[in-house]
């Protein structure tokens, strides 16, 4: 059925190149297209790095890859460039994954589609691969994770596997980087024509589906007689795929005739033309369509799927062993006894995330001052010295220096050592198989609000960071849980306020007991607040899934991938460079224009005074009803970019609007006190008690998230309504509830 | 800065304007029942309304060989005989209805835009049942509203994104853009032959109270009922080995079609009551069970045939991570309930 084809000047190349940059292919140099499919967490991205040398995020759970990625590599002196698709379970079910990955394969016209299969799961993973060897001749399967198999006591017969599905298949362990020199020959050797693949198709359908499409395969032969797969096409269009239909009027189905096949010149045109008879063959595919789909069953497409599980089973017993010599005596199946088990299970991951925070925590402490010292206290006075030395005005030097240059130096030092220690082990536990048995843990508390039992992960790295949690959202495949994760995460009280929230509880909280049970009071307010957070995540996700939320849709399911071993190195390169610079590169492009801003309005005079002085001035009446106060509420506005310069932007305002002189550095120049004693008694000073301490620590909690975050919403749910609900939601909750708190400890106060 | 509390107003005065102002806005906004709401509902009860409400009656009589009078469409829509008349009379103006022996019969045209709302409540309701998370209880009201709404293009849209669904949720068939409206299969559950075993094929929506009545009492789209007996009052019935009873009223409302094969399905489970350790083989999947998430059930490889083992129980005892071909997957109990088992029947071994 496919003839030899070099992709250098082939029949239909031009509408292949238009069709690919539709489909959002960067153009290139390159000789062969070789797309990545594959079930989610079957190592398709392990795969793909190992190929490309990319170091692509990967995890050990399903539905990591959402958005395409794309590589390339060299082999025998031919450049293939490769697109890793979204993992999906099928190409029929409809969902933007399956579309992407099914248009793909049909209209991006591949030369090889490199189907990645779970040889632990052959059963499953073959209904994919069925389906897609419906599609295209030229595959290549990648038995993948066949060191898993064997520890679990399976294995599986490459060379029967090949002689069932006709196409060249390739044992391997890609984590180990096993079987990936034969991945490339047999890739070269199919998109060469070197090998030539004879998929195998189902022959055989129920009798009712088989009737069905004898009716309308003639209909689709004397349309498009030099189509490849005839059969299929009348799968899909019994099915009334959209996608398929519009292709089939737009008469796009001409140019899937598989390239370089040869084609009887004027074929198309004669059957198009009157001489094929009196009517239109195209409307009477149609016609004939719609007639057929009518005497179809309703349950016609459980009866395809039934289909092909059926043939999936009959040669999984062909090339399958199973109950081989384990290895690892069911070691998984203990270890999930252990963390699923109603007495141990939640203590357990209790016990694993407070470890987590209390090491990041820890950990963090040291570098972020060292970092403080080194960009803050010795670079800052150095740079400035450098601009009065080569003659730069005072304006100049502020606004870049003291402006720009400060907010970046606080946003990098409070940051990055916490982001590099908490996502290096949140991606072990990850990477190791863990997350999963969390969710499936806590699913149930999460499913009485309506909402994913993954996202008690999704929160988790919200308490890293929000931005990073928004990301992670990706793991949960269900629209509405999905909405749901991304727009309460802001209540996970991340990395940027945690600083804010131990020092005002240290300097208002801890100072009304006795020295000795200062800092365990500090401690508890803090985790409080953290838990407030937490109860307002349930409450929220509760109140949207009842009300705006109602409508969108939900497909609930939760994989347990298998235990594996983490690997230690490519964890912290990759956490190190996927997450962490990522999110500092993004908070570091909103810190800089937030630094100017402040300087700015610290040192524009308006009649006599800043215009932050005027701002803090009509924001004060409001913020004192919240029981805040206008420096508060101006420090909020200014530093939604980042958290992190909240309470330098605090320190620097009381200065500026208190008029005290000797403290702090200067107007606009962000500053903290090394003593939070000093601190204190400014604070105190400039009018603060201990309601407004306490309500700032609520206002940290919840207003709305970073500018970093908020972007990060608005690119992952595409839509500004829910990124709005999702920005203005916590500020007006937090409004709200600092008022109340300040009504009431008033009136506790006068009694 | 240093404004002390004399300057605030009173806690005790602020709480109160808080209150008010909370209250007010509950009244406005509150969903489905607040002033904003009721003010959209009225809005939506316009002449085209009015005049589509007419003509779906209209055709909903002539297909089942009860033409329409002028008493039943002013009961149909709840408004007096005067303003019925009025209605009447724009449809003959229209050229969309004309009186014949005290029947109103719909024009060519009628039918026409009729079929057209018919095929957008269809459409509409296919769409809620597939694409988002709206109760089946809401459905029908919620396409009330929406066939009225759409526009042609927005209709052909969407049937295209659905794939050209053929059937509403419900088991009614759509009407395509030409206006095919084929056959309704099927006979009303009480004509059943008593002791044959039958498959529902469609479940009438309205009212609503009749239609939570056949959904609570177990019985979906697909399901399988052994007709017991058919009394003068009720209908006794057994699905799944279950047996009970409905009046006719109910009964009514289930249109069913006679089994080819008569496979007893006393034997029946449903997924959730598995025990882990215990494992079992899927006979179906729920016609509960629609779009986006039946799908995924059978991408998963839950298909008939299929021998699934309950495995783990959560910490909680919700979610279950069952065995399924060979996978790991984790079933909260609601989903598990809407899969039909068997066990192996281990006597016969």
């Amino acid at each position: 059925m496919i003839t030899p084809a070099p992709s250098a000047g082939c029949h239909g190349c031009g509408s292949r190149e238009e069709s690919l940059i539709q489909l959002g292919v960067t153009p290139g140099k390159w000789d062969h297209l070789v797309a990545l499919a594959g079930n989610p967490n079957t190592g398709k991205s392990t795969v793909f790095n190992a190929l490309t040398g990319l170091r692509q995020h990967t995890g050990n759970w399903p539905g990591k890859t959402v958005t395409r990625a794309e590589g390339s590599f060299r082999h025998q002196d031919t450049a293939f460039k490769v697109v890793d698709l979204p993992g999906t379970y099928s190409l029929q079910a409809g969902s933007t994954d399956e579309e992407v990955a099914r248009d793909f394969i049909l209209f991006g016209q591949p030369d090889v589609t490199v189907i990645v299969v779970d040889a632990t799961r052959l059963e499953r993973n073959l209904n994919l691969t069925l389906q897609i060897l419906e599609i295209t001749d030229r595959a290549v399967v990648v038995l993948n994770l066949m060191d898993e198999a064997r520890r679990h006591g399976i294995g599986v017969d490459p060379k029967a596997l090949e002689r069932e599905l006709g196409v060249p298949v390739v044992p391997a362990a890609a984590r180990q980087g096993t079987g990936i020199p034969e991945l490339r020959d047999a890739i070269l050797a199919v998109a060469t024509g070197n090998a030539s693949p004879d998929p195998l198709r189902i022959a055989e359908y129920p009798p009712e589906v088989e009737e069905a499409i004898a009716r309308v395969v003639p209909a689709i032969e004397a349309a498009y007689p030099t189509l490849p797969n005839p059969r299929w096409v009348a799968l899909r269009l019994l099915n009334a795929d959209e996608r398929v239909l519009q292709a089939v009027r737009s008469g796009e189905l001409a140019a899937l005739t598989p390239v370089g096949a040869v084609v009887p010149a004027g074929a198309i045109l004669e059957t198009a033309g009157p001489g094929a008879g009196h009517e239109d063959p195209v409307e009477a595919l149609l016609e004939a369509v719609v007639d057929a789909r009518w005497r179809l069953a309703p349950d016609f497409h459980d009866q395809l799927t039934a289909a092909h599980y059926a043939q999936a089973e009959r040669i999984t017993a062909a090339v399958q062993v199973t109950g081989l010599r384990r290895a690892r005596v069911d070691f998984d199946r203990q270890l999930d006894r252990l963390v699923t088990n109603r007495w141990t299970g939640v203590p357990v991951m209790i016990l694993l995330l407070a470890l987590v925070f209390w090491l990041t925590i820890a950990g963090s402490n040291v570098p972020s001052s060292m970092l403080g010292v080194l960009l803050v206290d010795q670079l800052h006075p150095l740079l400035q010295g450098f601009g009065a030395a080569v003659g730069m005005p005072w304006w100049l030097n502020g606004f870049l220096f003291d402006g720009m240059y400060l907010a970046t130096a606080w946003v990098v030092a409070v940051m990055l050592p916490p982001m590099a220690i908490f996502f290096p082990l949140f991606t072990l536990l990850e990477d190791f198989g863990y997350l999963p048995r969390v969710a499936f843990n806590m699913d149930r508390m999460f499913q009485r609000v309506g909402a994913h039992g993954k996202q008690a992960l999704t929160m988790c790295m919200g308490f890293g960071c929000n931005a990073a949690g928004v990301v992670a959202t990706r793991v949960i495949d269900s629209p509405r849980e999905r909405l749901v994760a991304i727009i309460t995460n802001n209540f996970s009280l991340c990395n940027g306020r945690w600083p804010t929230q131990i020092l005002i509880a240290s300097i208002f909280l801890g100072t009304l007991v006795p020295a000795h049970l200062a800092g365990f009071v500090a401690a508890g307010a803090v985790v409080g607040i953290a838990l407030l957070g937490v109860f307002f995540m349930f409450l929220v996700s509760w109140m949207l899934t009842r009300t705006a939320l109602k409508g969108e849709a939900t497909t609930f399911s939760l994989e347990l991938p298998p235990y594996r071993p983490p690997r230690l190195l490519q964890t912290l390169y990759t956490s190190l460079i996927d997450r962490t610079l990522i999110v500092l590169r993004r908070a570091v492009i909103f810190a800089i224009p937030a630094g100017a801003v402040i300087w700015l309005i610290s040192n524009i005079q308006v009649a006599d005074l800043s215009v932050a002085a005027h701002l803090v001035g009509w924001m004060n009446p409001v913020g004192l009803l919240l029981g805040l106060n206008g420096v508060i509420l101006l420090a909020y506005v200014v530093a939604i970019p980042a958290n992190e310069i909240v309470i330098p932007t605090i320190l620097m305002l009381t200065v500026l609007v208190g008029g005290l002189v000797g403290v702090g550095p200067g107007d606009g120049v962000m500053f903290e006190l090394d003593n939070p004693g000093a601190i204190g008694e400014m604070l105190r000073t400039a009018g603060w008690t201990t309601l407004t301490g306490v309500n700032l620590m609520l206002f940290s909690l919840l207003h709305n998230p970073c500018s970093t975050t908020i972007y990060t919403i608005y690119k992952e749910t595409g839509s500004a309504r829910w990124t709005t609900v999702a920005s203005l939601l916590p500020v007006v909750l937090g409004v709200v509830v600092c008022f109340l708190v300040a009504q009431v400890w008033r009136l506790l106060a006068a009694m | 800065m240093n404004e002390t509390l004399a300057v605030q107003p009173n806690p005790l005065l602020a709480l109160a304007v808080f209150a008010v102002v909370v209250l007010v806005a509950a009244i406005l906004a509150w969903p489905g029942r607040g002033v904003l709401a009721r003010l959209a509902a009225m809005r939506r009860l316009t002449e085209r309304v009015r005049l589509e409400d007419a003509l779906k009656h209209l055709f909903g009589g002539q297909s089942s060989g009860h033409p329409g009078s002028t008493e039943s469409l002013a009961g149909a829509l709840g408004i007096s005989g005067g303003r019925t008349v009025e209605v009447v009379r724009r449809l003959a103006r229209m050229n969309l209805a004309r009186l014949q022996d005290n029947h109103i019969v719909l024009t060519d045209a009628g039918r026409e835009y009729a079929l057209r709302i018919v095929r957008t409540h269809r459409l509409w309701e296919r769409y809620l049942a597939d694409r988002t998370g709206v109760t089946p209880e809401q459905w029908h009201s919620e396409a009330e509203r929406a066939e009225h709404g759409l526009s042609e293009e927005q209709v052909e849209g969407l049937a295209a994104r659905m794939g050209y669904p053929l059937y509403d949720p419900h088991g009614d068939p759509i009407p395509t853009s030409a206006g095919v409206l084929p056959p309704e299969r099927g006979n009303a559950l009480t004509v059943a032959r008593p002791g044959s075993l039958v498959q529902v094929v469609h479940i009438e929506d309205e009212p609503e109270e009749v239609f939570q009545a056949i959904r609570s009492a177990g019985v979906d789209l697909g399901s399988r009922i052994r007709v017991i007996a058919i009394g003068p009052a009720r209908v006794e019935l057994a699905v799944e080995g279950r047996e009970f009873s409905l009046d006719h009223l109910t009964a009514r409302n289930l249109t069913v079609e006679p089994l080819d094969h008569d496979d007893d399905e006393a034997d029946i489970e449903r997924l959730d009551i598995l025990r882990p350790g215990e494992e079992a083989e899927v006979v179906r999947v729920s016609g509960a069970v629609q779009g986006a998430q039946r799908r995924r059930l059978l991408d998963l490889g839950v298909v008939p045939g299929t021998v699934i083992k309950a495995e783990l129980a959560s910490a909680s005892g919700d979610p279950v991570a069952y065995r399924i071909r060979g996978a790991m997957i984790a079933l909260r109990s609601h989903q598990a309930r809407d899969i039909l088992v068997r066990r192996a029947q281990r006597e016969a071994a």
